[in-house]
Parts: structure tokens; C-alpha cells; sequence
């Protein structure tokens, strides 16, 4: 009996051990990939030879992290966030990071709190790969601050056989309260997205103060509370969709070009009523200890191979021109996805803005609604 | 003796660093206003008042204690009569070891398994559809944030009863059968009183992480079962409002030390030794 014990306990803890050399792939490598001398030359170019990087979960192609540590022999600490706001609380609790990855209303803040450092363009020569559209985004207008990372909509992914393209198209955000789809619809969970399709529902900016017209958001987002059984979800929509588990969900466009490659029966249609152009980029906020290595994963970032390996890992939209046009191109990965490609200049397109007191408000009125049953 | 006292220093340190430090910084916002920083600390008893005056907010402290209660009686009812087994087999440790080990493997990825197995197309309906059966929606439900929060938590409540069970000195049950006892009566009057303090330390070691709970409703309830803990959550994370989160965690706690005070109540009463469980 004993020995079936400690086979039992063996098993378990070779079990544990996987676990934990897994979660190590994502944070530090192991320190044998990188040969010693070159380790110390990084400390001397750069001062140092870690890097923290506080990204979105899953937001990274799968072999970026390894080559940029193995080419510059350095270290990346890599840290995961799932909001914004997430990031920003970590931030004020005065955790240093050397790169993050906010989204344009979130840099816009944090440039006006004059939390962030001017980026130095001289060590950024690949910012020529970038798409001019890109480089001239309202929140950073110079990109004295930003580098593009990611860009993209929110849109509706559906299930075709279960939805007709036209029925959607036709219907826009509205069908969301379409009681034939009740119990079949993902809402995503948070008061920023959910706030945007009921505005634009309604016809109205997303970035409104209008009482009336949040009131009328709510009642809208309470309506689908009340009669549609929704589920509110984040991340989990994107398994749920590629495995077909229902038939509607508001999806961001890099994650619906994820589900649609994998799955064909899904769909994807960005709304007439017009939706979020958002971007997400890199910035190097003022307490970060290694700016100077922080540049050089920037300018890295930017490069064909890596953009094009997070492009292709994680679905999204590349802010690098070439690999854009590459991935969509007759023979790339995502030729002929709806999602892929991000919709611009469509004159109901918005991009969010900063807003303090907004985004406390909806905040409030979002707990609301998802509490109201 | 008396010179071993010293050994105690590091975990006051520790104590005073991990647990007083924050608990005061929660009294401190919970009674603050304006933004996230006590240095500019205004009494205020706003937030308070927010969460008392709003029945939106109200209903979800009720749903949550409703829940934490299923929760805690499911997790007695299965985990005595298991405890009970266990203490009988004769494979005592296996069984320990069976019900830890999966407490070994991360409680938020194990619940994760759980949406493959109860989806419309999971494990379950895949099974019933294999009759023609279903699919049945179990997904989201109330059915599974409760079955999710018994799966977590029933080992802390096997376990203490396990515990209770393993300490009892089999000559009362002897005895008990020589003075006349039937099975059943013997239970009812030696085994039952004498496992209740494990009982009672099983039902605190599950109430309490399950009314605080917030990952396990997000992920098996779809989002639409906002609990307490998710409220909270969502005022550090999400809202930046650390005053009215630091408020509703105090809340909590006052909730919470009252449930503890009617156990340990109720513990002085059932259990004949006074309840050191």
C-alpha cells in the first residue's frame, strides 16, 4: 500500500510540476537560454538585462517573448492584465513596468496625468513600418508617446446557420434584442463595450454626457437583461464561439478573426449603426527602470517577423503595414476573414475619449443592469 | 520557556504587515470620499449610505448569501455521509488523498473545466444526446454557480468532519450498543454530537469563501449572477472606486463575524465538549 502511495503522490507532483513549467513559459525563461556573455552585455548597453512587460492576457505571438530574450540576451518579465483599468490601478499602486500595452482612451489619460515618458524615435527606426493611418490617432496626435500595437472594431459574431447575413446586417445592434435569439447571445462584460452598442443602437456618440441619453443606454442594456437571458462573458466568448455554443455575441474584431478561422460556420458583421475604432500601443510609463531596453522591445515589436507572429497567433489586426497586407492578402492567413481587417473611415466609427465622470457613471449603471435579476 | 516567546516575533511582524495594515486601510477608505488617496482623508459616510439606500445592491448581498447558504447545506449533506464512509474504509488514506488531490491542481482552472463539461454542447449534453435527449441548459444557471461552489469547496468540509470522525473513541459506540443502543441511535446520540465541532469548522471553512466568491459565478454563471465578491471586484478593478469597494468589504466582514459568532453559538450548544474544533 505504501508504494501505491508515493506512486500516487509522484504522479501528482510530476502533475504539479508541469503546471509549473508552463506558467513559466509565459513569465521568465529559463536562464540557460541565454548565453552569459551576452547577458552581461546587455547590462552594459542597456543598463540592465530585464524587461517588464505588462500586456493583455494572450495578446502575443507564441515565440516573440524567446527571440527578442535570445537576440538582446535579456530577460522578459512578462505580466497580464484584462482591463485597462486593471492596468492603470496597478500602475497608481505604483508597480513599475518598462512597457505597456493600454488602449487609446487609456494612454490619452495617462498622457494627461503625465504619467507616461516621451518615447525616444531615434532608437525607433522601424516606426516606418507602421501605417500612416495609425500614426496620426486623436489621442497621441504625434506619437510622441505611442507606438501602435494592435487596432481594430467591435462587432457581432453569428452563427450563419442559425442567423441569415441579412437578417444581421439589416438589423445592426438591434437584433441583440430580438427575442427569437433569446438565451443565445454573449454580451461582452464590460461598461465600455456594452455602453457603446446601446448608444450606438440608439443613434447616439459613444462618448456622450447626455443624461437622457445614458438613461436611455441603460434602459436599452436593461432590456436585454430582462427578456434576452444573456450571458455576460470576456474572454471565455472566444472558446464559446469557435466551439458554436450560441448564436450571437459582441466580439472584439481581432478575437472574431480567431473564431472564424477556426470554426466556418461563424460570421462576422460590423454593425451600420456604426462601432468602436479602437487601437491599442505601446507606451513606456515615466517609472519604468529600463527605458532604454524598453525602445528596443518597441522597435522590436515592430518588426516584420514578430508582428507578423503576433498577428497571426492571436487574430488581431497588425499595426505593421507589410504584415497587414500580407496576412490578408490571397495567400495569408487570413484571407477572405471578414474580421481581420478593420473597418476605416466609416463616419459613424468612433473613437472612445477619456472621460472620468462618464466612465464612473456607466460603470455604476453597468453593475446595475447585470444586477437588476 | 518562556524564552521560546521570542520565536513568535516574526509572525507578528508578518501579521501586523499582511493583515493589520490592510484591514486599516479598508476602515480608512471605506469612510472617505473623493478619489483614491486617504492622504486627503474626509469622514464620510457616503458609500455607506450608497450601498444601504440602493435595493439593486441590497438584492445582491442577499443573492450571495443565499447562494454561500445552499452552498454550505449541500456541502454538509454530501460531505457527512462521505466523511462517514471514509472514516470506515479501510482505504482511510487513499480516500484522504482522493478528495486533496485535486485541491492540488488551480481552483479557477478547474472550475474552467467545468463550462466544457456543462455546456450546450459539452460533455453532459453530448452523453444525453446520445438518446436524443436535450440539450439541456445547465450553463448559467443558479444550478451551476451552486454546483460549481460544492465541487470547490465540499474537500475543506470532508475533510473536518474526516477529522472529527477519525478522533471519536470507538469504546462510546461500544458502550452505547451494551447500554441497549440500536445503530441508528447510537449515532444519533455518540457519532452526531461528537462530530459536530468538525461540522461547524466545516461550515465556517466553506461559508465563508463561498459569500465572497466572485470568479466561480463570472465563469459558471455567465456574468448574470453578480455576487457580492463581483460587486467588489468591480469597484477595485474596474470602477476605481476603492472607497465604496473598501465600504462593501467591510460590510462583508461585519456579515461574516456575525455568521462566525452564531456558529460558534450554535457549536457551544450541540457539541458536550464545548466546541474546540
Amino acid at each position: 500500500m505504501k508504494k501505491f502511495l508515493s506512486l500516487v503522490l509522484a504522479a501528482a507532483m510530476a502533475m504539479g510540476m508541469c503546471a509549473c513549467s508552463q506558467q513559466n513559459e509565459g513569465g521568465t525563461a529559463p536562464a540557460q537560454d541565454t548565453p552569459a556573455e551576452s547577458s552581461a552585455d546587455a547590462v552594459e548597453k542597456y543598463g540592465s538585462d530585464t524587461l517588464k512587460l505588462y500586456n493583455w492576457g494572450e495578446y502575443i505571438g507564441e515565440d516573440v517573448i524567446q527571440n527578442f530574450e535570445q537576440e538582446f540576451g535579456v530577460n522578459v518579465i512578462s505580466e497580464y492584465f484584462d482591463s485597462n483599468e486593471m492596468m492603470y490601478t496597478k500602475l497608481l499602486a505604483g508597480d513599475s513596468y518598462d512597457v505597456l500595452v493600454p488602449s487609446d482612451y487609456m494612454i490619452e489619460r495617462l498622457i494627461k496625468e503625465d504619467r507616461l515618458s516621451e518615447l525616444d524615435m531615434s532608437l525607433i527606426p522601424n516606426m516606418e513600418n507602421v501605417a500612416d493611418s495609425l500614426k496620426t490617432r486623436e489621442f497621441d496626435p504625434d506619437n510622441k508617446y505611442s507606438v501602435p500595437y494592435f487596432w481594430g472594431n467591435v462587432g457581432l459574431v453569428y452563427d450563419k446557420n442559425v442567423v441569415p447575413k441579412e437578417e444581421i446586417e439589416e438589423k445592426g445592434y438591434e437584433i441583440l434584442r430580438d427575442t427569437k435569439y433569446k438565451g443565445n447571445i454573449y454580451i461582452y462584460d464590460s461598461e465600455r463595450d456594452a455602453f457603446m452598442t446601446a448608444f450606438k443602437a440608439l443613434g447616439y456618440s459613444m462618448n456622450t454626457e447626455n443624461e437622457d441619453e445614458i438613461n436611455e443606454a441603460f434602459e436599452w442594456l436593461k432590456s436585454i437583461n430582462d427578456t434576452m437571458e444573456p450571458a455576460y462573458v470576456t474572454d471565455e466568448v472566444i472558446d464559446a464561439m469557435a466551439n458554436g455554443n450560441k448564436a450571437i455575441a459582441v466580439v472584439y474584431s481581432g478575437d472574431a478573426a480567431y473564431i472564424l478561422n477556426e470554426n466556418e460556420d461563424m460570421g462576422f458583421c460590423l454593425p451600420k449603426e456604426g462601432t468602436n475604432l479602437w487601437s491599442d500601443a505601446m507606451v513606456i510609463p515615466k517609472n519604468a527602470e529600463n527605458p532604454k531596453l524598453a525602445h528596443e522591445f518597441i522597435n522590436y515589436i515592430l518588426t516584420y517577423d514578430a508582428s507578423y507572429d503576433n498577428s497571426i497567433t492571436v487574430g488581431y489586426a497588425s499595426s505593421n503595414k507589410d504584415v497587414l497586407a500580407d496576412l490578408s492578402a490571397q495567400d495569408g492567413e487570413f484571407f477572405g476573414n471578414e474580421a481581420y481587417l478593420p473597418r476605416e473611415d466609416y463616419e459613424k466609427d468612433e473613437i472612445f475619449h477619456d472621460n472620468e465622470v462618464l466612465k464612473k457613471k456607466l460603470s455604476d449603471l453597468w453593475i446595475k443592469v447585470k444586477a437588476a435579476n | 520557556m518562556k524564552s521560546f516567546r521570542k520565536l513568535v516575533y516574526p509572525y507578528i511582524v508578518w501579521a501586523v504587515i499582511m493583515i493589520i495594515v490592510p484591514m486599516v486601510m479598508i476602515l480608512l477608505y471605506a469612510f472617505t470620499k473623493e478619489g483614491n488617496s486617504v492622504r486627503n482623508f474626509i469622514f464620510s459616510l457616503d458609500s455607506f449610505r450608497r450601498f444601504f439606500s440602493d435595493k439593486v445592491f441590497l438584492g445582491v448581498l442577499e443573492r450571495s448569501l443565499v447562494i454561500a447558504v445552499l452552498t454550505t447545506f449541500f456541502c454538509v449533506i454530501l460531505g457527512y455521509p462521505a466523511a462517514y464512509a471514509m472514516v470506515r474504509s479501510r482505504f482511510k488514506i487513499q480516500w484522504v488523498l482522493l478528495t486533496t488531490i485535486p485541491t492540488w491542481i488551480n481552483m479557477l482552472v478547474r472550475t474552467y473545466a467545468w463550462r466544457g463539461i456543462m455546456d450546450n454542447k459539452g460533455l453532459i449534453n453530448a452523453f444525453f444526446g446520445l438518446f436524443g435527449l436535450g440539450p439541456f441548459k445547465m450553463l448559467e444557471t443558479n444550478f451551476a454557480v451552486v454546483l460549481g461552489m460544492v465541487y470547490n469547496f465540499i474537500p475543506f468540509m470532508i475533510l473536518q468532519i474526516y477529522n472529527s470522525l477519525e478522533k471519536l473513541d470507538k469504546s462510546y459506540l461500544e458502550a452505547a450498543a451494551d447500554l441497549g443502543a440500536n445503530r441508528v441511535q447510537a449515532f444519533l446520540r455518540v457519532t452526531l454530537p461528537l462530530s459536530a465541532p468538525g461540522v461547524i469548522s466545516g461550515i465556517t471553512l466553506v461559508f465563508l469563501p463561498a459569500v465572497s466568491s466572485f470568479f466561480i459565478p463570472k465563469l459558471l454563471g455567465g456574468g448574470q449572477y453578480v455576487l457580492i465578491g463581483n460587486v467588489i471586484e468591480n469597484q477595485f478593478l474596474t470602477a476605481g472606486d476603492w472607497s465604496f469597494g473598501s465600504a462593501i468589504s467591510l460590510i462583508m466582514a461585519v456579515v461574516i463575524i456575525i455568521s462566525m459568532y452564531i456558529t460558534r453559538y450554535i457549536d457551544k450548544k450541540v457539541s458536550p465538549e464545548g466546541g474546540n474544533g
